[in-house]
């Protein structure tokens, strides 16, 4: 990924996020491939590329982007099926790019789906080492691992549970204003509420945590000299990229707090040639709140430790000094399964597109958006990428 | 956008008891000799020879050298708490069981062990706790390493 932009994104869908629709990933990706398709004028067969993430409905299927070309009609010259979890829809773009760098395509369409919480599909299953080392303990899944994790966070740093909650409000408050976002999740809460609701992995709380659902969310990314013929006048740009998985993987005297952020976020804003104060938005992957002041810290924005005192010394609504995931985030608008990776991510196109409405961020030049992908055994998260739009 | 739902939604899922799940030995490698000494009792780990260096869970190879050379030792199963949780929302199968305490354990050689912590009480719990192998019977005699306070 260069910064001469002349590769982006023209377009974006999003399907309303629910809980067990009782559809399949196909029919809600056909709901944004129509979504696309009517914003840009274009047919199926203008689409020369697919890149779809994996799910965890449909994963047991081992053709799966080939099943999704076939289901909604595209005939692509460059097929992509990317399983980083939560990390996959940003992993994507920056794969998109490079194949059309590259020639093998020119307009693609990246797509995310999948209908977790009605498992249409029959369900994927992870495996390995789990059905030795760690089912027979009954760790509670992502839900224990970050419990695990945030009590590790509160021994060693001054974690407040006040901060938190003002996470917790700020992402409901913008769920409020996004029609797309689970309906039940639509009500206001307090930072009372979030002190006092259930805990469910000691010290981890009920509203920490995102709530499994359907859904669907992808993007049209092409040239810019694609875009010009077509007409299409909207378009931003991916500038900068970063990934890593396994991190500390073999290194088992690592912090579990340390993250994979500690070199993507640096690395990101550095081949972007930004500094943290430079950041318009930030669009992050939010499975926990605990999640989201790890990637502060990796990415730089405070001192290791110390993310409980930014969060209270700034603003993160739509209108303050660094907007955060301003449709309410997974934790606040519901995690569509594995395509929640792209729900943050839509939110910063549409941002940038001035397509916000009443939660529209002034002045959206850039976005840094994240990604967190797979629950590895006794660490935090497998995968972490970061990707930089601009406009 | 309206769209039609199938049938399927309208239905409760069936409640249906599932049990806890047990060990399923060599699913993804031969590791029947961390099993066999859970039988006796003995905790082993796997050793890179060429690093000297341990880890767990049992790999393919090393995850030093990639080579697949390493060698099961026994430990001591004396370590420490590094971090715990007190579970509230069961793992499936796991029901019965509520609430119950899962740890990372540290071990002197230098690995963490995902395990239950046994005879202490949540209020008792602490990170850096000094904690001993609890040798957990499971259904069929079957032996699994969890640890108590030392």
């Amino acid at each position: 990924m260069d910064r001469n932009k002349e590769i982006g994104i023209v377009a974006y869908g999003e399907t309303k996020i629910d809980f067990k629709t009782g559809r399949s990933a196909y029919d809600l990706a056909s709901e944004v491939f129509e979504q696309i398709l009517n914003k840009t004028g274009l047919e199926p067969k203008d689409i020369d590329g697919l890149a779809v993430s994996e799910t965890m409905s449909e994963t047991n299927n081992p053709f799966y982007s080939v099943y999704m070309a076939e289901m909604l009609g595209i005939t692509p010259r460059w097929n992509q099926v990317t399983g980083l979890g939560g990390a996959s829809t940003i992993a994507n773009i920056a794969r998109a790019h490079s194949a059309i760098r590259d020639g093998y395509c020119e307009t693609v369409l990246v797509i995310a789906a999948d209908a977790q919480s009605s498992m249409m599909g029959g369900g994927a299953e992870q495996g390995a080492q789990r059905y030795e080392f760690q089912y027979p303990i009954g760790l509670r899944g992502p839900v224990g691992v970050f419990g695990l994790l945030t009590q590790r966070y509160r021994h060693l740093y001054n974690l407040k549970d006040e901060a938190l909650a003002k996470l917790a409000v700020t992402q409901r408050n913008h769920a409020l204003l996004n029609e797309n976002a689970y309906e039940k999740l639509r009500k206001p809460i307090t930072e009372q509420d979030y002190l006092s609701s259930k805990v469910i992995s000691d010290p981890l709380r009920m509203l920490d945590s995102v709530m499994v659902c359907d859904g669907a969310n992808g993007v049209l990314v092409t040239t810019k000299k694609n875009a010009q013929r077509l007409g299409l006048n909207k378009m931003i740009f991916p500038v900068a990229y970063s990934e890593i998985s396994n991190y500390t993987g073999s290194d088992f005297s690592a912090e579990i707090t340390d993250t994979g952020f500690e070199v993507v976020g640096p690395e990101v804003l550095r081949k972007a040639g930004m500094t943290v104060k430079d950041v318009r938005m930030l669009q992050a992957y939010d499975d926990f709140f605990i999640a989201l002041m790890l990637v502060m810290e990796g990415v730089g924005f405070c001192e290791r430790g110390c993310a409980s005192d930014f969060i209270l010394a700034n603003d993160f609504s739509f209108n303050g000094t660094l907007p955060l995931n301003t449709g309410g985030g997974q934790i606040s608008s519901g995690q569509a399964g594995l395509a929640g990776g792209g729900t943050n991510f839509v939110e910063a196109v549409r941002q940038m597109f001035e397509e916000g409405g009443v939660r529209q961020i002034p002045s959206p030049n850039n976005a840094l958006v994240t990604g967190i992908g797979m629950i590895p055994y006794g660490r935090n998260w497998g995968v972490s990428n970061a990707l930089i739009l601009e406009a | 956008m309206e769209t039609s739902k199938t049938a399927q939604s309208s239905k409760k899922p069936e409640v249906k008891k599932i049990p806890r799940p047990m060990p399923r030995p060599n699913m993804y490698m031969n590791t029947g000799p961390f099993w066999e000494g859970c039988q006796e009792k003995k905790l082993l780990i796997q050793q890179c020879p060429k690093t000297g260096k341990y880890q767990f869970f049992p790999r393919p190879g090393s995850l030093y050298s990639g080579k697949r050379d390493t060698v099961w030792k026994e430990v001591s199963g004396n370590g420490v708490v590094y971090s715990w949780t007190n579970t509230f929302s069961a793992w499936p199968g796991h029901e019965e069981r509520l609430p119950y305490i899962c740890a990372y354990v540290e071990l002197p050689e230098g690995v963490r062990i995902l395990c239950n912590i046994f005879n202490c009480s949540s209020a008792d719990m602490h990170i850096g706790m000094p904690v001993k192998l609890y040798w957990e019977e499971l259904e069929n005699n079957t032996l699994y390493p969890a640890f108590q306070p030392a």
